[in-house]
């Protein structure tokens, strides 16, 4: 006989050792940027075997290919003069900045659902310190891997000076 | 038919779940369903359950379930209205408390739950009325007592919601939800000592739960502006659905970063420079403040003993 699953249980496999609260990978967006948050929500949601992983995938993906988008429509219209202001520039980059935020903590919610059994089940939780202050240290060699607006926009996190 | 294995097996999760043993309520459960997957009234006890652990998510996909089995089943309806008003979709908890209420095996749980239902819309006659209906099934039943003096407290009838809430704790001297009624008034009269007393009690039966938390809180928040700042904010946040949260966190992140470009674009850059550092301090007290108040809270209950009368 089977053990009836119930629907938010998590199922952690080899990488269950390696799981985290998902409010780290939130505070990696705001310390580190983007380029470490989506893909830490992605090992995460893999990591605690979690049943809304796939959902939990997309809406990472989702973000990274809507804050690409969002780039390229802000990038276009500064070229195109339509957006000439720092003002203006300053708001088109918060509207970038709020859809990452936006994405970040709709999926952190929908970790945090399976997290909470997890850990009740008392299943380990692993320090996040490490790769915070990695991606703290690393953010500006990654930030400026490219000379490209674009490539700024998407990997960057949102705390600094100009909302991204 | 069920068995006699699943009739014990049932009967031990009711007798749990009313305990508020609700992690051993949903053991038992899942026994229930490892055997018989499709029945209708164990997926509803268990979305009682799960919502009484506070996995609300789950209880939600558990009442759908048990009501896809089984329509019919008032008890079924009874999870799924309990389930909606934990997400405060009360109008759609109403629809279903009306299937339960009319169902032939309707019990005082289902009209307590209707009441609590009916006084969260703002239909106070109503909830009145269907507490006396759980009331003529039996008049000590200490939910219906605890729930009409809450009723009661809300209309600021101080003096007849402790009436009731003692009337209840006279029925169960551990009933938890008239122990946290009972703070509430204490803490109207000013009485902030019986107020702790009550919220002590509850909060070492249960020290995760919301309405015990908030009942602590403001207890705090008598004593001290700074946490009193705190739990205004994080009641009427988290008093919302986790989308609503979102929706508020965003919106205040939005409110923030517009105020500091708009400073700059007159040209107050150090207003703008104020804006910045309020935000970061505004962020960095609401990410604390929780945690501050856990740690405090678990101090705070391992030092002081209860009195013998809790």
């Amino acid at each position: 006989m089977k053990d009836y699953a119930i629907p938010d249980e998590p199922r952690p496999g080899r990488l269950g050792h390696l799981v985290v609260r998902p409010s780290a990978p939130l505070l990696a967006l705001m310390l580190c940027g983007a380029w470490v948050a989506w893909p830490w929500y992605i090992f995460n949601a893999i990591a605690l075997g979690s049943p809304t992983r796939r959902r939990e995938i997309a809406l990472s993906v989702g973000a990274v290919a809507g804050t690409a988008v969002l780039g390229v429509v802000v990038i276009a219209l500064v070229d195109a003069g339509v957006i000439e202001s720092t003002t203006a520039i300053r708001l088109a980059l918060l509207a970038i900045a709020t859809w990452k935020i936006g994405m970040a903590y709709a999926i952190s919610t929908l970790q945090a659902r399976t997290f909470h059994v997890y850990e009740y089940y008392g299943g380990r939780v692993r320090n996040p310190n490490l790769v915070l202050i990695g991606g703290f240290i690393l953010r500006g060699a990654v930030i400026g891997l490219f000379d490209s607006t674009l490539w700024r926009i998407i990997v960057a996190g949102y705390l600094a000076k100009g909302g991204l | 038919m069920d068995s006699p294995q699943i009739r014990a097996w049932l009967s031990a999760s009711d007798a749990m779940r009313h305990r508020g043993d609700w992690h051993g309520a949903i053991e038992m459960l899942r026994r229930v369903l490892s055997e018989d997957p499709d029945h209708a009234r164990a997926h509803a006890s268990m979305a009682l359950a799960l919502l009484g652990a506070r996995r609300i998510h789950a209880a939600e996909l558990e009442a759908r379930t048990g009501l896809a089995l089984d329509g019919n089943d008032g008890f079924c309806h009874l999870a799924a209205a309990a389930v909606l008003r934990a997400h405060r979709r009360l109008d759609e908890a109403w629809q279903h408390c009306l299937v339960a209420v009319e169902s032939d095996g309707a019990d005082g749980d289902v009209f307590v739950l209707a009441a609590a239902i009916q006084q969260l819309r703002g239909e106070l006659d109503e909830a009145r009325e269907l507490l006396g209906r759980a009331l003529e099934l039996d008049a000590a039943d200490p939910d219906a007592l605890a729930e009409l003096a809450r009723l009661e407290l809300g209309l600021g009838k101080l003096d007849a919601a402790a009436e009731r809430v003692g009337e209840a704790l006279a029925a169960d001297p551990g009933h938890r939800d008239a122990h946290r009624v009972a703070g509430w008034i204490a803490l109207r009269r000013g009485d902030v000592a019986d107020a702790e007393g009550h919220a002590r009690f509850v909060l070492r039966e249960d020290p995760a739960d919301r309405d015990n938390l908030a009942l602590w809180a403001a207890i705090k928040a008598r004593r001290s502006w700074l946490l009193g700042v705190w739990w205004r904010w994080n009641a009427w946040a988290t008093l919302r659905s986790d989308h609503g949260q979102v929706a508020i966190l965003i919106g205040s992140y939005v409110v923030a970063r517009l105020a500091m470009i708009l400073a700059a674009a007159v040209g107050a850059d150090r207003l703008e420079e104020a804006l910045s550092w309020l935000w970061l301090g505004f962020c960095a007290y609401t990410w604390i403040a929780p945690i501050l108040l856990r740690r405090m809270l678990a101090r705070d209950l391992e030092k002081v003993e209860l009195d013998e009368d809790f």
